[in-house]
């Protein structure tokens, strides 16, 4: 119980300090913070596979790039369709692709699981880049943002800050949803099948089903994160959905810790502001990304967030854990 | 009394190895009924086919009159069929409480619900530390099952069969390992928790199979020699020739 109110505490301030951003920062800042916020529902998504189911992805940027395309072709080829509704769209679509590949998957485990991901990532990619009259191909798709009707207002999606302010609110709500998901029946029977899968059946526990529950959940909640990506860049290239861009959120998810619910959100924040500040020095930055991980991999497995719970342990540790001692002697 | 389960000429084999050749016998309801037997007998092969992990390569079982040969684990539990493991089959990593926990809300239908949490559902913490109390682990339960003692462990594999709530329980050795208190303790808690239920039980420990059964069933190369109460089980010459020896 107390857990649960010190992590809803930090999503309040956490969101009530975005909500002050758009005063402080610049439009440039406010773009990176934008697309922080995005990846972190993108990562978190893809943690409740690998970090609390174990299952290992390689096809997580199909939900992403399914999401995104399918926002910015209904806006493109429905006129006058509002913000929700393209949006809706994208969900629907990356929901209704999630089950039918998930029925295909949901057997399989391990390697054999993330091969077949990884298949189906690269089947969506080629049919997004020879579907050229539709997707735009190598050319991408680019986007106006519609305005965002509330039925009683309509606010302008112009301004850059009040798209922030809605990608803020729906990824504060999914972030939300989703800490509270760990803590759900189902929540915890994913932790269960990760540690035990042939027990929970002995004890009534249909885990088939269970593990496509969850891959259609947290696909539609990297669909959701694709949606948002479409709509906060106008554009959508192939890159959305492509294998990068399952590495780039394995390496976020990584380099931020699977092991904990926030450890993916840090991992976002490190990833993206080191590709920008990389990228400003060199045009080789992906190959001192691939470095950094190499590291983290070999002698951090357990990623940032493991390291700072060390820390604390280690200063804190002894007012409020007995373990503390075990883990210096050792 | 009516037959729980009836088991009739099942035959396994594992591409040629015969492992089963014709295993019959009833379990009326209600009854203790021990599986003794040499190793490699086929005892666990027999309970992995009730519990619905293998499908026979022949055969029926007959469970409350319903064939449910080939069923899957999960439908055979929610039906009233519980099984513990030889080999302790814990969630390690988890607390000894939420071991029990899953169980307990399996039964209680909360497998996947999106939006309760069986954590703060008084009913489920309630059973769950009713069962807990009733095996001896009520102050290990904020322990991960790991840290426990082997005897602990063995108790909670116990703990977690009886989770589901089942009419028919199969215990697969369940003081394998055990020392002689350890085994004394487990004879009286098991007696103490499947009264009114039906239960079949391996064992290799005569002490126990005497203690606790109605009827004995020896399997014996993949083939049930006998099935009969403990004293006449005890003087017959053929159960002496395969397995008791002259003990």
């Amino acid at each position: 119980m107390k857990k649960n109110y010190v992590a809803y505490s930090v999503m309040v301030i956490l969101f009530l300090l975005g909500a002050f951003m758009p005063v402080i920062l610049k439009s440039y800042q406010m773009n990176m913070l934008t697309e922080i916020i995005i990846f972190t529902l993108y990562a978190v998504s893809y943690n409740l596979l690998l970090g609390y189911a174990g299952l290992l992805s390689f096809g997580h940027a199909m939900f992403f790039g399914l999401g995104a395309f399918v926002t910015a072709i209904a806006i493109n080829h429905i006129p006058g369709i509002s913000l929700i509704n393209a949006v809706l769209f994208g969900l629907a679509a990356t929901i209704v692709a999630g089950f039918i590949i998930g029925c295909l998957l949901l057997r399989h485990k391990g390697s054999y699981f993330a091969l077949l991901t990884l298949a189906f990532n690269s089947l969506f990619f080629v049919v997004a880049t020879k579907w050229s009259s539709v997707t735009g191909g190598d050319d991408g798709l680019s986007i106006t943002r519609p305005d965002l009707n509330l039925g009683f207002t309509s606010i302008s999606m112009t301004n850059a800050n009040h798209f922030y302010y809605v990608a803020l609110i729906v990824v504060g709500i999914a972030l939300v949803f989703c800490w509270y998901f760990t803590q759900t029946a189902m929540g915890k029977s994913v932790v269960l099948m990760r540690e035990n899968e042939e027990r929970m059946k002995f004890l009534g526990y249909n885990t088939n089903a269970s593990r496509l529950i969850l891959f259609t959940f947290t696909g539609a909640l990297a669909g959701l994160a694709g949606c948002l990506y479409a709509l906060h860049f106008q554009f959508v290239s192939l890159s959305a959905i492509s294998v990068d861009m399952t590495t780039a959120v394995l390496i976020m998810a990584f380099v931020g810790g699977t092991g904990t619910y926030w450890g993916p959100i840090l991992g976002v924040f490190v990833y993206i502001l080191l590709q920008n500040f990389l990228s400003d020095i060199t045009d080789r930055w992906a190959f001192f990304m691939g470095l950094i991980f190499i590291f983290m991999v070999i002698f951090i497995p357990g990623g940032l967030s493991q390291v700072i719970m060390n820390l604390y342990q280690r200063f804190f540790g002894k007012k409020t854990d007995d373990n503390t001692e075990v883990e210096e002697t050792t | 009394m009516s037959d729980h389960l009836h088991i009739q000429n099942i035959h396994k084999d594992f591409s040629g190895l015969k492992v089963l050749t014709g295993v019959d016998f009833k379990v009326a309801d209600k009854q203790r009924h021990a599986i003794i037997g040499p190793n490699g007998a086929g005892k666990t092969t027999l309970f992995n086919i009730i519990s619905g992990k293998f499908k026979p390569s022949s055969g029926a079982i007959l469970y409350k009159g319903e064939d449910i040969s080939g069923k899957p684990p999960h439908l055979l539990n929610r039906r009233g069929l519980s099984r513990s493991f030889q080999i302790s089959n814990l969630f390690q990593e988890l607390t000894v409480f939420e071991n029990v926990l899953t169980g307990v809300r399996s039964r209680h239908r909360m497998r996947c619900n999106f939006f309760k949490r069986p954590n703060s559902d008084c009913t489920l913490c309630a059973a769950t530390e009713a069962i807990l109390e009733n095996v001896g682990l009520i102050n290990e339960k904020d322990k991960p099952a790991s840290s426990l003692s082997y005897g602990k462990q063995r108790a909670l594999e116990i703990a977690i069969t009886l989770s589901t709530e089942p009419e028919l329980i199969l215990l697969d050795e369940p003081t394998a390992g055990m020392t002689r208190e350890e085994t004394e303790l487990a004879i009286r808690m098991i007696d103490r928790l499947t009264k009114n239920h039906t239960l079949i039980i391996i064992e290799h420990d005569m002490d126990v199979v005497f203690s606790l059964a109605h009827i004995i069933s020896v399997l014996h190369y993949g083939t049930i020699l006998v099935s009969d109460t403990p004293d006449k089980i005890r003087n017959d010459q053929r159960v002496k020739d395969a397995y008791l020896g002259e003990g």
